[in-house]
């Protein structure tokens, strides 16, 4: 299955035109397999300018300059009847409105796209979830721009276009926002949702109050609060919590929180004792910098060997002086390979810092010895290192 | 668009192929703006030789309706016209001018510097621009997949072709458009 790369399915699959089998093997491959990554993000933005070519309104005087040319070859022709006649002119006229009214529609939009929304199919799992205001019996339709909502007593579960599917559970409120080739977006304003996504990186997004969730081939939960913060929860693979200044990558087995006014929060794995997460949330949402100073020490006095996952994200948005902390702490637990100096990784060099990061990423990964990965998918993911490395690469401390 | 497909069922075809003109301007009106689309994107953007091409292609459907006998979607068939009169007179035009296209749309980046902020207009202007560059094999499955919305069975249909040749025609096609136009490849230029 990873030996045959898989680009010449690349447009195929984004179209939803291979088989469901189809699609999870190209998703597979395409989370390990670096080649075929880099062409599916090309491809990817070949469809995005695609779906930006307008449909063009043809000029009015057409049919005017046609009519003659039509009329001289119209002498042979059998004439219709007059009730078809009659039936013909009304369904022309009909017709003449529905173009000008959807064209008119279309410009004041102007979109380049097709006029019927793409939809989503929702099931219901529990009581009487509702999209906009109609009660969902069995199955329903989620179009863009619609929202789904559940009460106390009833869930339902979407359908990701083809890519995976998601669990809406009691009292949660969600929108669709985007549903397109290269990207299909969700709106989570309440409530809480499970996500199970067989998909290139980068194509699933979740839009929080406080965050974006960016799916990497994963399952996750993510749960968003009457203040509009969230906190999620990976399952397999791993997710990218985003917002204008800050990005946390999460593993399975880690959690991250999201705050409105800060964003996202650095990942921590759910085994970290409490006085360490507790720590962590003063370093991440406190404004005070002393007592982000004293959290910060805290953080570095509880820290085991799998905290390395926090400390080096930590080491990210820090300043000079807690660089310094966290790099001799982290250099306790792992000591940077020969020719890593600490100067250059204070530096953000990018050479040392992949090379530091190639010996703490299994330490991550591999679970500790705890859960076992759920799935396959997963289990591709965390085998074939080399295509999580380059993600990692590119989050490494700068 | 898709309500007014609709409209067009085998009674309108069949009045079409007696010589209604009513029924006709009912297809013309369904219709126009799809070919007129396909046909401005299939002369680099000259909308008079656009409109040329797609006054030909009613005209010739006018007569070339009778010969239609349901053996595949009335779509199918129409757009297979379509297809074959812009390669026709892309060939005619090749003839006449053998040393290029008789008008080259701007090519994509050469508007404004790159450094521009670039609307989702001018985007859709680069696009359009990058498209008429492309080759016809690659062009057109682009223009019946994002104009008129077709399948990959669709589209092999109307072009004669294989799915999977639909499938790596697509893949190349999108792949010249992104080379074409990487310097779009930026969140700032689409305000994400």
């Amino acid at each position: 299955m990873f030996l045959r790369h898989v680009t010449k399915d690349i447009s195929a699959y984004c179209h939803g035109e291979l088989s469901s089998d189809e699609s999870r093997q190209f998703a597979e491959h395409v989370i390990a397999c670096a080649k075929c990554r880099t062409k599916f993000e090309e491809v990817k933005l070949g469809i995005k300018l695609a779906e930006q070519l307008p449909r063009l309104a043809a000029p009015a005087h057409l049919w005017s300059d046609l009519e003659p040319l039509l009329e001289q070859r119209t002498t042979s022709a059998a004439r219709p009847s007059v009730a078809w006649m009659w039936q013909s002119k009304v369904a022309a006229a009909a017709v003449l409105l529905v173009v000008a009214g959807l064209g008119a529609f279309w410009i004041y939009k102007r979109t380049s796209h097709d006029v019927q929304k793409p939809s989503w199919l929702v099931r219901r799992l529990d009581g009487a979830p509702k999209i906009g205001s109609e009660q969902i019996s069995n199955n329903g339709r989620l179009a863009i721009g619609e929202w789904l909502e559940t009460d106390g007593g009833s869930r339902a579960q979407i359908d990701v276009a083809t890519i995976g599917n998601v669990d809406i559970e009691e009292n949660s409120r969600v929108r669709l926002l985007q549903t397109r080739a290269d990207e299909h977006r969700l709106e989570l304003v309440r409530g809480k949702m499970s996500a199970r996504i067989w998909a290139p990186p980068r194509l699933f997004f979740v839009d929080t109050p406080s965050a974006v969730a960016a799916d990497y081939g994963c399952a996750y939960t993510l749960a968003v609060k009457d203040d509009g913060g969230s906190l999620l929860h990976v399952t397999s693979g791993w997710v990218a919590m985003e917002s204008k200044d800050r990005e946390s990558m999460v593993p399975a087995g880690a959690s991250c929180e999201t705050r409105p006014g800060f964003g996202p929060g650095t990942a921590y794995f759910d085994d970290a004792s409490p006085d360490f997460r507790a720590a962590l949330t003063k370093v991440d949402f406190e404004h005070d910098a002393a007592v982000r100073s004293v959290a910060l020490t805290s953080v570095l006095d509880q820290a085991r060997p799998r905290d390395t996952l926090t400390l080096w994200y930590l080491f990210k948005g820090s300043e000079r002086k807690d660089r310094e902390r966290l790099y001799d702490k982290l250099a306790t637990f792992v000591p940077p390979p020969p020719g890593v100096t600490r100067e250059g990784i204070l530096q953000s060099d990018e050479k040392m810092t992949s090379q530091w990061l190639a010996l703490l990423e299994p330490i991550w990964t591999n679970n500790g010895g705890g859960k076992m990965v759920p799935n396959k998918l997963a289990d591709a993911y965390f085998k074939v290192k080399n295509g999580m490395s380059r993600r990692l690469k590119e989050m490494a401390p700068k | 668009m898709v309500m007014a497909e609709q409209l067009i069922d085998g009674r309108v075809i069949e009045a079409c192929q007696q010589g209604d003109r009513d029924a006709f301007q009912l297809l013309f009106e369904t219709y126009k703006d799809k070919v007129f689309s396909i046909a401005v994107y299939s002369s680099n953007g000259d909308r008079a030789l656009a409109d040329d091409i797609t006054q030909q292609i009613f005209l010739k459907l006018f007569t070339a309706i009778r010969q239609f006998r349901g053996d595949s979607e009335f779509t199918t068939w129409l757009y297979r016209l379509v297809v074959n009169a812009c390669l026709d007179e892309r060939r005619r035009r090749r003839r006449l001018l053998p040393w290029g296209e008789v008008v080259a749309m701007k090519k994509a980046g050469e508007r404004k510097p790159q450094e521009k902020h670039y609307a989702r207009l001018e985007i859709s202007e680069a696009v359009q621009a990058a498209i008429g560059e492309l080759k016809p094999k690659f062009r057109l499955p682009i223009l019946l997949k994002y104009i008129e919305g077709l399948s990959y069975d669709e589209i092999a249909s109307v072009m004669g072709c294989s799915k999977g040749t639909v499938a790596s025609r697509l893949n190349r096609g999108h792949s010249q458009l992104a080379k074409r136009l990487s310097h779009l490849n930026n969140p700032e230029v689409w305000g994400d």
